[in-house]
C-alpha cells in the first residue's frame, strides 16, 4: 500500500477531531436557560410568594379579551337584561345578549379556561409550598390560606356557571389519573369550596389587606356568599344555610373593619382600592396589566376620553336605568352608577350623551376630567366583593332564616339605601323585606357580575316595569325580547373541552 | 478503510482553458463544460471563460448551455479552446448541484429544478424568493405584499406540516440558513444578495432531499454563489434604476360627495333599523350629519358641502427612484482564483417612507495548493435595513386608513396640522395615512455574516475528502417609534418606543468522502459518506417605554419615556448531529440507481427519540439510450424515473419536550411582583415529524430537444405531525406538543420548453409550467377540528383544520343575500344576530343550516381555500439580432381570497370611509343585492366572516416585460469592454382578475395557512426599471 505521508498528517489533523467528537453524546442534549423547571424551583420562601402571585395574576382573565370589542366580564352582564351593546361586531357576544349561545361561545370558553388556570396555579402552590423548608410557619400558613381562598373563589364561579364540574385538586401532568376528568357532583364541589374556605379562615389572615391579597374579610364574605347560594337553587339547602350565611355575614359586620364609602365615586377612586368598602378586588396596574375594561364601557365613538378606542359594547338598557326610584342618588349623572354627560375628549366642554353609560367602573384619571387630561391607561381595580353586598347578604339571609327581618337586617338594608338618599321603612313583612333586599341587590350590585348569579339562585328576575320579580323561566328581556328558558340556568360546557376530553359528559340539558 | 486505497499518480492530468460565447461573441456565463466520457465538469464564469482539468486520456469536451445546441469539441494539442454555440434545443447536459456533490442533469434520478444566473438577471429582484418565482414547477412562491423585499411565502409541493415551519431549507455553498426561527414575515434568505448567486437548485422529491434528512421535508433550495475567475482579471458592473407606480388594480373608495350621501342615509335609516332606540332618544346627540357639517368650517362650507376631495391612495404613495449597483472584481488563474463582490441596493417602496437598503460585500477564494489539495472559502456581509410601514394589521394602521380616511379631509389643514378621522364627530377615529406613514417607524436592521472555509483532499484515485466549516451570524435589530399624535396607535400613550435585538449564531461542520469508480465498462459508481455537526444559539433582548414629552427622541432614547415597560430577554440553543451517505450507480449509462440515507440527531426532541434515520431510493431509466430509440429522429431524449423515501421536519422551538414553569406578572400593593407558576407540559416522547414521498418522473426531448417536457407526479404523506395538541383545560394548560395526525399532498408538475423559431437573426423560445397540488388532512389528535392555528380570529375563527379537508380552508357563514320586504316575517322569526335588535328587510340573510332560526357556529362551514388548484408561469423570449424581448406571465387558478376588508369597507358605514360598492346597498327599490341597507352602525348592523368576503382570486399577471439590447462586439471592443447590455423592463405590467381588492396574491397574516386572508395590504406596484450590465 502506497500512501502519501504528507497527506496522512493533514488527514489526521483534520479528521481525527471529527471522529473524537463523535463520542460526545452531550451535543444533542438540551437544557433551557430562560425557563425554570418545577424540580429546580420552590425551594425558598421567596418562591412561595412568586407562586401565589401567579395565581393572583390569573384572576385577571375576567378582564381578558374575547374577540373584537368584548372582554370576558361582559358574559355575566349580557345575560341579565340590564345591558345592551352599541356595536354589533362580536357575534359570540351578540349571541349572549340574544340568549342564543352554545358551547362554542368564546366567552364561555374563556371563563372555563380562566377559572381552571387559577385552580392549576393554586394547586401548584398547595403542592409545593408545604415542602419549602425552612420557612416561617405563619407566612407559610398565610400563603396557603390565600391559595385555599382563591381555589374556592374559582370553584364557586365554576359550580354556579356549569353545575357539576371536574374537581381537580392536584397539579396535573399528562400521566395524572384525572388528566381527562369526568364531572363531579355539585354537592362535592360545594363541600370542597366550604372546606377550602374554612381552612383559609383558620390560616391567620389579617382582617383587611390593603395590598390586595385575600384577607380574612374576603374569606368570610365569600363563605357567607357560598352559604347563601347553597341555601337557594339548585341545592336548596334552605334555612340551615341561610342561618350560616347570616352568621358569617354578621361576623364581618361586627368586626367593624369595613364600612360603606360615603360617595359612590369612591368606589372607582384609584386611591381607595383594597380598603373601606372594597373587601376583595382584582388588581390592575399600568405598565404591568392595564385595566382592559375601560374602552368597552365608553360610549361608541363619542370622543369623551383620552382613550382612542371608545367601543360602547356594554351600556345599560334604558329599561333598567329608568327603573331606579326617583331620587336614587345612584342614578344621578356622574354621582351614582351612570353618566349621561361627559367632557369632550375627556377634559373639554361638557357634552350631552343623551343616553346612560356605566360610571361605576369609570376611571376619570385615565379618561380625563374637567380641566385635566386623561392618562389614556387605567390602573383601576375590578371589584369582586364589596361590603354593601355583605350587608345585603346578612339582610336576606337573616330574614329567610328567622322568618322575619330583625332590626340589624333592616338596618343593613337601610345603610345601603341611606347612601342612595332613599328612605327605608322601620318594619317589613318577611316577603316585603325579601323583595326589598332583592331589588336593592339589583340596583346596588349591578354591573359587578353578581346579578346573574342572583337570577340563578333565586330563579327570579327583576321586572323593570312592575318593579316586582318574574320567574326566571319565561322572563322576557325588555330591551331585546329574548326569553329565558330552563336551559339557561346553566351554561353549556365548552364544546372544544368536551371534544378534547371524552370523559366530560353529558352536556348540560338543552344544549347540543 | 480509505487508507488502504492507493493514491494515484497525478502526472496524467491536463488543463484546458477557453471561452464560450454565442455566435455574436457574447459570453455565455454558466455554460457547462464537460470531459467526454468522464465526470470532470466545470461551469463558465461571468465572462464565459472556463478552466477544466481532466485526465490526459480524454479526447473531447462537450459544451452545453440552456437554449443552445450542445457542442462536442475534439481536443487536439492546443489547451485553449474557444467555442461559440448556436441557439437551439434545451441541453440535457447541465450540471446540477445536489446535496454534498453534483451530477449531470442526465444522470439525475430525483426531481430537481434549476434556475441559472442569466434567468435571475431578467428581473433584478430584491430577494431570491422573488427571483425563483415561476421558474420551477411545484414551487409556489407567493409575494404577498408590495413592500420592498416582498414578504414571500415559499412552499415546495404543498404543506408538510400544520404547526411547524413550512419553509424550505436553504443551503448556501453548503452552509444552512436558519429555517424556522425568523419572523416579521421574512426569512433568512431575504437577507442574501441575489446578485451574488450563480445558480439555484431546488430539490423536491425524497431521493434528492433525503440527504438533508430531518430538515428536508419542506424541500431544499441549494444556492451556489459566484466564484472567482480562472482566466485573468475581470470587472463586472450591473446597475438598474426603477420607479414604482400604483399597480394595475386598486380598490375604489367613496369620494367626498358619495360619502356624504351615504352618511346622510345612514343617519336617516336609524329610525328604520332601531325605531325603539330612536324613540327613546338614544340618538338625540348624534347630530344630523347635514347639520353637523355646517359647523365644521375647516372641512365644509356653510352649506355643508365638502371643501376637499382627497384620494388617499395617491397621497400615501411616492414615485421615488430606487437604485441597485452591483460591482464584481474577479481574477486568478487555473489554480488560484478570487472574487470580490460589492452591492448596494436602495429600494424605495410605493408607500411613503417605505424603503429597504442593503449593503453587501463578499470575498471568495479558491486555491489549488497542491496537486491533491484544494482549499477555498468565502466571507460575506450584508447589512439590510427596512422600514415596515404596513405593520399593525387589524388596527387602524397606514394601509387600512388609506381606505378608511374620510375623502373630505385634506392631508393637512391650512395651519399645517394633520386632518384626522377622529376630528369628525361620531367617527370611529384614526389618523390619516400620510400622518401614520410619516410618524410611525418600524425599522428592521438585519446584519448577516456568512462564511465558510473548505478543503478538498484527493486521497487516492477517485477518492476525495471534503471538510467544510461554515458560520452564519444573523443579527436583527428592531427599532420602533409611534408618534405622540397617532390616534388609536399611540396618542393615548403619548408616543411609544420599542427596541429589540435578536442574535442567531449558527455554525456547522460538514465532512464527507466521495469515491468515484468505474469498476468495468458497464458500471459507474459514485459513493459518498459523511458526518455533520450543527449548532445554533439564539439570544434576544428588548425594551420599551411610552409617554414622551416630545417626538424628538424617537427610539433613540427609550429612557426618555416616562413610563418604562419591563424589558425582556431570552436564550435558546439547539443542535444537530448527523451521519449520511449516498450511492449513485449507473449501469450501461441507461439504468441509474441512487440510494441515500441520513441519520439525524436533534436536541429538540425527547430523551428517547433524539436520533432517526431517513432513507430513500430512486431508479431511472434512460430509455432513449436503448437501441430501439437511439436512432429515433423524433425522440431525442426519454428518461423515466421513480423515487421513494423519507424526510423530516424538526422546526419546532427548542425545549418543547421539557416541562417548564411560566413567569407571570403579579400585582401586590400596586407594584409588580414576579410570579412563577404553571408552564409547559412535558412530553419526553416527542419525536420527528416524518414525510414519506413517492415520485414518478418523465423527461422527454423531441426533435433534437427542440421540444422538451418534464413531468412529475408525487404523493407525500406526513405522519407524526408536530402539533401543539389541545389538552383538557382542566389541567391549567391549553396544549402539549405532540406528534399527532397526518396529512397528504399529491400533485402533478409539468414543464414544457420549446424552441419555436431558430434562425440566424431571430429566435423565439417558450417555456410553460403548471403545477397542481391537493392537500388533505388525514388524521388529527382529537376528533375535534383545530381552530386558530395559522389563522387570525376575526369577528370569529377564520380558518379550520379538519380531517378530510385541506389546510388553508376558510371558515364562515354563507351569505344568501339580504332579506327582502316580502321576507319580513321570515326574517323577524330569527333570533337576533345584530346586537339584540330584530332582523329586518335590508339586513344580511345567512344560510341557517340547521333551521333553528339562530345564526351561530353551527351554521358555519368551509367556504373557501387560499391555495390554488393550479399555478405556474409562461415565459416567451425573443431574440432579434442584438435585441432580446422577454415576456413573463404568472398565473394562478382557483385560489380564494378571504377579503376581510369588506368588514369595514362594506358591512359598516358612516364611521369611516367605505368601498364604492356600498352605493349598491339594499334600498326598498334595490332589494336584490348582497349588501345590507346602509344605517348608522349604532343602529345595529351585521358583520361576519361569510361567503360575500370570499372571492375568486384566480389571476393572470404580466410579471415582467423586458427589452434588452446587447451591444455588438465591434462596439464593445472600441469601448474596451467585453460585454455591454442595456435593458428596460416593466414588472407587474398587467393583472387580469375578478378579485376586487388590490391584488389577489396576498396575505396580511404571516402563516402560510392564512394565504389569501387579507385585512388591508400593502398595494403591489407596477415597477419601471432601466438597467445596464457591463463587463471589462
Amino acid at each position: 500500500m502506497q500512501t502519501n505521508i504528507k497527506f496522512k498528517n493533514i488527514f489526521i489533523l483534520l479528521v481525527l477531531p471529527v471522529v473524537v467528537a463523535t463520542g460526545c453524546k452531550k451535543f444533542v442534549d438540551e437544557t433551557d436557560p430562560s425557563n425554570l423547571t418545577p424540580d429546580s424551583y420552590y425551594t425558598v420562601p421567596e418562591h412561595a410568594t412568586a407562586a401565589i402571585a401567579s395565581a393572583y395574576a390569573q384572576t385577571r382573565f375576567i378582564g381578558g379579551g374575547a374577540g373584537i370589542f368584548v372582554q370576558n366580564f361582559q358574559m355575566l352582564e349580557a345575560v341579565t337584561g340590564t345591558v345592551k351593546t352599541e356595536t354589533g361586531q362580536n357575534s359570540d357576544y351578540n349571541n349572549l345578549l340574544g340568549l342564543a349561545f352554545n358551547g362554542e361561545n368564546e366567552l364561555i370558553n374563556n371563563w372555563w379556561n380562566g377559572l381552571y388556570n387559577v385552580i392549576a396555579q393554586v394547586n401548584l402552590v398547595l403542592d409545593k409550598v408545604p415542602g419549602i423548608n425552612p420557612m416561617e410557619e405563619d407566612l407559610k400558613k398565610r400563603i396557603l390560606g390565600e391559595a385555599y381562598f382563591l381555589r374556592a373563589w374559582a370553584y364557586f364561579y365554576l359550580v354556579q356557571l356549569w353545575g357539576d364540574v371536574p374537581l381537580i385538586t392536584t397539579p396535573q401532568s399528562t400521566s395524572s389519573p384525572d388528566f381527562y376528568p369526568s364531572r363531579t357532583g355539585m354537592d362535592a364541589v360545594y363541600d370542597q369550596i366550604v372546606n377550602d374556605l374554612k381552612t383559609a379562615e383558620a390560616s391567620g389572615l389579617a382582617w383587611t389587606d390593603a395590598s390586595g391579597r385575600a384577607s380574612m374579610g374576603a374569606v368570610k364574605s365569600l363563605l357567607a356568599k357560598v352559604y347563601l347560594t347553597m341555601a337557594g337553587y339548585p341545592l336548596q339547602k334552605g334555612n340551615e344555610y341561610y342561618r350560616l350565611a347570616a352568621e358569617k355575614a354578621l361576623e364581618i359586620i361586627d368586626s367593624h373593619e369595613f364600612s360603606l364609602f360615603p360617595n359612590y365615586g369612591d368606589l372607582h377612586n384609584p386611591t381607595l382600592e383594597n380598603r373601606g368598602e372594597h373587601i376583595f378586588q382584582i388588581q390592575y396596574l399600568v405598565g404591568v396589566a392595564d385595566n382592559p375594561m375601560q374602552g368597552v364601557l365608553l360610549p361608541n365613538f363619542k370622543d369623551i376620553s383620552k382613550y382612542g378606542t371608545e367601543v360602547g359594547s356594554i351600556v345599560p338598557t334604558n329599561s333598567f336605568y329608568n327603573s331606579f326610584e326617583t331620587g336614587d342618588r345612584r342614578k344621578i349623572d356622574r354621582v351614582g352608577f351612570f353618566y349621561t354627560h361627559y367632557y369632550e375628549q375627556g377634559d373639554g366642554a361638557l357634552k350631552d350623551l343623551s343616553a346612560p353609560y356605566i360610571y361605576k367602573h369609570f376611571d376619570s384619571l385615565a379618561h380625563g376630567t374637567a380641566g385635566k387630561e386623561g392618562t389614556g391607561n387605567s390602573s383601576l381595580n375590578w371589584p369582586q366583593i364589596r361590603y354593601a353586598e355583605t350587608l345585603l347578604i346578612y339582610a336576606e339571609a337573616q330574614n329567610e332564616a328567622d322568618g322575619a327581618p330583625n332590626a340589624a337586617a333592616i338596618n343593613a338594608l337601610k345603610t345601603v339605601r341611606d347612601r342612595a338618599g332613599l328612605t327605608t321603612p322601620g318594619t317589613f313583612t318577611q316577603d316585603a323585606f325579601r323583595q326589598a333586599v332583592w331589588r336593592e341587590r339589583w340596583y346596588e350590585l349591578c354591573f359587578e357580575n353578581i346579578t346573574w348569579f342572583d337570577m340563578v339562585r333565586l330563579r327570579k328576575v327583576f321586572n323593570e316595569s312592575t318593579k316586582g320579580f318574574d320567574d326566571f323561566i319565561g322572563h322576557q328581556f325588555a330591551d331585546n325580547s329574548a326569553v329565558l328558558a330552563e336551559k339557561h340556568l346553566l351554561f353549556p360546557l365548552p364544546t372544544s373541552e368536551m371534544r378534547n376530553n371524552p370523559n366530560l359528559t353529558p352536556q348540560n340539558p338543552g344544549y347540543l | 478503510m480509505f487508507l488502504m486505497l492507493a493514491l494515484s499518480s497525478k502526472a496524467q492530468q491536463k488543463t484546458i482553458t477557453g471561452k464560450v460565447t454565442d455566435k455574436d461573441n457574447f459570453p455565455l456565463a454558466g455554460a457547462t463544460v464537460q470531459a467526454k466520457g468522464s465526470s470532470e465538469t466545470t461551469v463558465t464564469a461571468e465572462d464565459g471563460n472556463f478552466t477544466l482539468e481532466l485526465p490526459a486520456s480524454i479526447q473531447a469536451i462537450i459544451i452545453s448551455y440552456v437554449g443552445y445546441n450542445d457542442r462536442e469539441v475534439p481536443l487536439g494539442s492546443s489547451t485553449t479552446i474557444n467555442v461559440s454555440l448556436e441557439p437551439g434545443a434545451r441541453s440535457m447536459e447541465d450540471v446540477v448541484v445536489v446535496g454534498y456533490g453534483s451530477r449531470r442533469k442526465s444522470d439525475l434520478t430525483g426531481a430537481v429544478g434549476s434556475v441559472r444566473a442569466s434567468q435571475l438577471q431578467e428581473r433584478p429582484p430584491s430577494s431570491l424568493n422573488q427571483a425563483i418565482a415561476g421558474r420551477v414547477p411545484g414551487v409556489q412562491v407567493n409575494t404577498n405584499s408590495g413592500r420592498p423585499g416582498g414578504q414571500t411565502n415559499v412552499r415546495i409541493r404543498g404543506f408538510s406540516s400544520i404547526n411547524t415551519s413550512n419553509n424550505p431549507l436553504y443551503i448556501i455553498d453548503g452552509v444552512a440558513l436558519p429555517q424556522g426561527t425568523q419572523n416579521e414575515n421574512s426569512n433568512a434568505i431575504d437577507y442574501i444578495n441575489p446578485s451574488d448567486i450563480a445558480s439555484v437548485e431546488i430539490l423536491k422529491d425524497a431521493s434528492a432531499t433525503a440527504i438533508y434528512g430531518a430538515r428536508g421535508a419542506n424541500g431544499v433550495v441549494l444556492i451556489t454563489t459566484k466564484r472567482g475567475s480562472k482566466t485573468g482579471g475581470r470587472i463586472t458592473y450591473d446597475m438598474d434604476m426603477s420607479i414604482p407606480t400604483i399597480g394595475p388594480k386598486r380598490v375604489e373608495m367613496l369620494n367626498a360627495k358619495e360619502y356624504i350621501e351615504v352618511e346622510n342615509l345612514a343617519y336617516d335609516n336609524i329610525k328604520v333599523y332601531d325605531p325603539a332606540g330612536w324613540a327613546a332618544g338614544n340618538y338625540a346627540t348624534l347630530q344630523d350629519p347635514r347639520e353637523k357639517r355646517k359647523n365644521l368650517p375647516l372641512l365644509f362650507d356653510s352649506e355643508g358641502n365638502p371643501l376637499y376631495d382627497t384620494d388617499w391612495l395617491k397621497e400615501s404613495t411616492q414615485n421615488k427612484l430606487s437604485q441597485n449597483h452591483q460591482l464584481g472584481f474577479t481574477g486568478g488563474n487555473a489554480d488560484n482564483s478570487y472574487g470580490i463582490f460589492l452591492g448596494f441596493r436602495d429600494d424605495n417602496g410605493l408607500l411613503l417612507n417605505s424603503y429597504m437598503t442593503r449593503y453587501s460585500g463578499r470575498f471568495v477564494i479558491d486555491s489549488k495548493i497542491k496537486s491533491w489539495l484544494k482549499v477555498g472559502g468565502s466571507v460575506s456581509y450584508n447589512n439590510q435595513e427596512e422600514n415596515l410601514v404596513d405593520r399593525g394589521t387589524g388596527g387602524l394602521n397606514s394601509v387600512r386608513m388609506i381606505t378608511e380616511a374620510f375623502p373630505f379631509l385634506p392631508v393637512r389643514y391650512p395651519d399645517g396640522t394633520y386632518a384626522e378621522n377622529y376630528h369628525y364627530p361620531g367617527a370611529e377615529g384614526g389618523s390619516n395615512p400620510v400622518h401614520i406613514l410619516n410618524d410611525r417607524k418600524f425599522l428592521m436592521n438585519t446584519q448577516t455574516a456568512l462564511g465558510d472555509v473548505h478543503v478538498n483532499i484527493n486521497l487516492a484515485k477517485g477518492l476525495e475528502f471534503r471538510s467544510q466549516a461554515g458560520v452564519n451570524v444573523v443579527t436583527r435589530g428592531f427599532r420602533e417609534y409611534n408618534g405622540r399624535t397617532l390616534d388609536q396607535i399611540s396618542r393615548s400613550q403619548n408616543g411609544t418606543a420599542f427596541v429589540g435585538n435578536n442574535r442567531e449564531t449558527f455554525w456547522s461542520s460538514e465532512n464527507y468522502f466521495t469515491y468515484t469508480a468505474k469498476p468495468g465498462a458497464d458500471h459507474d459508481l459514485v459513493a459518498m459518506v459523511g458526518l455533520s455537526w450543527q449548532e445554533t444559539n439564539i439570544f434576544n433582548i428588548s425594551a420599551s417605554s411610552q409617554n414622551f414629552s416630545t417626538d424628538f427622541f424617537q427610539y433613540n432614547n427609550i429612557g426618555a419615556g416616562s413610563q418604562q415597560n419591563p424589558g425582556g430577554s431570552g436564550a435558546a440553543r439547539f443542535s444537530f448531529n448527523s451521519y449520511f451517505g449516498r450511492i449513485n450507480y449507473t449501469f450501461r449509462n441507461k439504468y441509474l440507481l441512487t440510494v441515500t440515507g441520513r441519520a439525524d440527531g436533534s436536541s429538540r426532541f425527547g430523551e428517547s427519540n433524539k436520533y432517526t434515520f431517513f432513507p430513500s431510493a430512486a431508479l431511472a431509466w434512460r430509455v432513449s439510450e436503448e437501441d430501439f430509440l437511439s436512432n429515433s429522429s423524433v425522440i431525442s431524449n426519454l428518461k423515466l424515473r421513480g423515487s421513494y423515501g423519507f424526510t423530516g421536519n424538526s422546526e419546532i422551538p427548542a425545549y418543547q419536550s421539557l416541562e417548564n414553569l411560566g413567569t407571570y406578572a403579579g400585582i401586590i400593593n400596586d407594584s409588580r411582583v414576579t410570579g412563577v407558576g404553571i408552564g409547559r407540559l412535558a412530553n419526553p416522547d416527542l419525536k420527528w415529524e416524518k414525510t414519506a414521498q413517492a415520485d414518478l418522473g418523465l423527461e422527454l426531448g423531441l426533435w433534437g430537444n427542440r421540444v422538451t417536457l418534464e413531468a412529475d407526479v408525487y404523493y407525500r404523506k406526513t405522519t407524526d405531525m408536530l402539533l401543539d395538541a389541545p389538552v383538557p383545560r382542566t389541567s391549567g394548560r391549553a396544549t402539549v406538543r405532540r406528534n399527532i395526525g397526518s396529512m397528504e399532498n399529491k400533485g402533478l408538475e409539468l414543464s414544457l420548453n420549446t424552441v419555436n423559431i431558430s434562425t440566424a437573426d431571430f429566435s423565439w423560445n417558450s417555456s410553460f409550467n403548471i403545477s397542481f397540488n391537493r392537500n388533505k388532512v388525514l388524521s388529527l389528535a382529537t376528533s375535534a377540528p383545530i381552530f386558530g392555528v395559522g389563522n387570525p380570529g376575526f369577528t370569529n375563527q377564520t380558518g379550520i383544520i379538519r380531517v378530510g379537508d385541506p389546510v388553508g380552508s376558510f371558515w364562515g357563514l354563507v351569505r344568501l343575500g339580504t332579506w327582502s320586504d316580502k321576507e319580513a316575517a321570515e326574517a323577524a322569526a330569527f333570533n337576533s344576530y345584530r346586537g339584540g335588535k330584530p332582523i329586518l328587510p335590508g339586513d344580511i340573510k345567512y344560510l341557517d343550516v340547521n333551521g333553528d332560526k339562530i345564526i351561530n357556529d353551527e351554521d358555519r362551514m368551509i367556504i373557501g381555500n387560499g391555495n390554488p388548484d393550479a399555478w405556474g408561469a409562461f415565459f416567451n423570449s425573443f431574440r432579434y439580432k442584438d435585441f432580446e424581448l422577454v415576456v413573463e406571465l404568472q398565473y394562478s387558478i382557483g385560489n380564494d381570497v378571504l377579503n376581510m376588508t369588506k368588514h369595514s369597507g362594506e358591512d359598516r358605514v358612516g364611521i369611516a370611509n367605505s368601498y364604492k360598492t356600498v352605493l349598491n346597498a339594499w334600498t326598498p327599490t334595490n332589494q336584490n343585492t348582497p349588501i345590507a341597507a346602509i344605517r348608522d352602525t349604532r343602529a345595529g348592523y351585521v358583520t361576519n366572516v361569510d361567503t360575500r368576503w370570499v372571492e375568486d382570486g384566480s389571476f393572470l399577471r404580466g410579471r415582467n416585460l423586458l427589452l434588452a439590447y446587447n451591444f455588438p462586439s465591434q462596439v464593445t471592443e472600441k469601448l474596451h469592454l467585453s460585454r455591454l447590455r442595456i435593458f428596460g423592463s416593466v414588472q407587474n405590467f398587467f393583472l387580469a382578475t375578478k378579485y376586487t381588492g388590490n391584488d389577489p396574491e396576498v396575505t396580511t397574516y404571516g402563516h402560510p395557512f392564512a394565504q389569501g386572508q387579507t385585512f388591508f395590504d400593502y398595494p403591489k406596484p407596477t415597477v419601471y426599471t432601466f438597467g445596464i450590465n457591463a463587463s471589462l
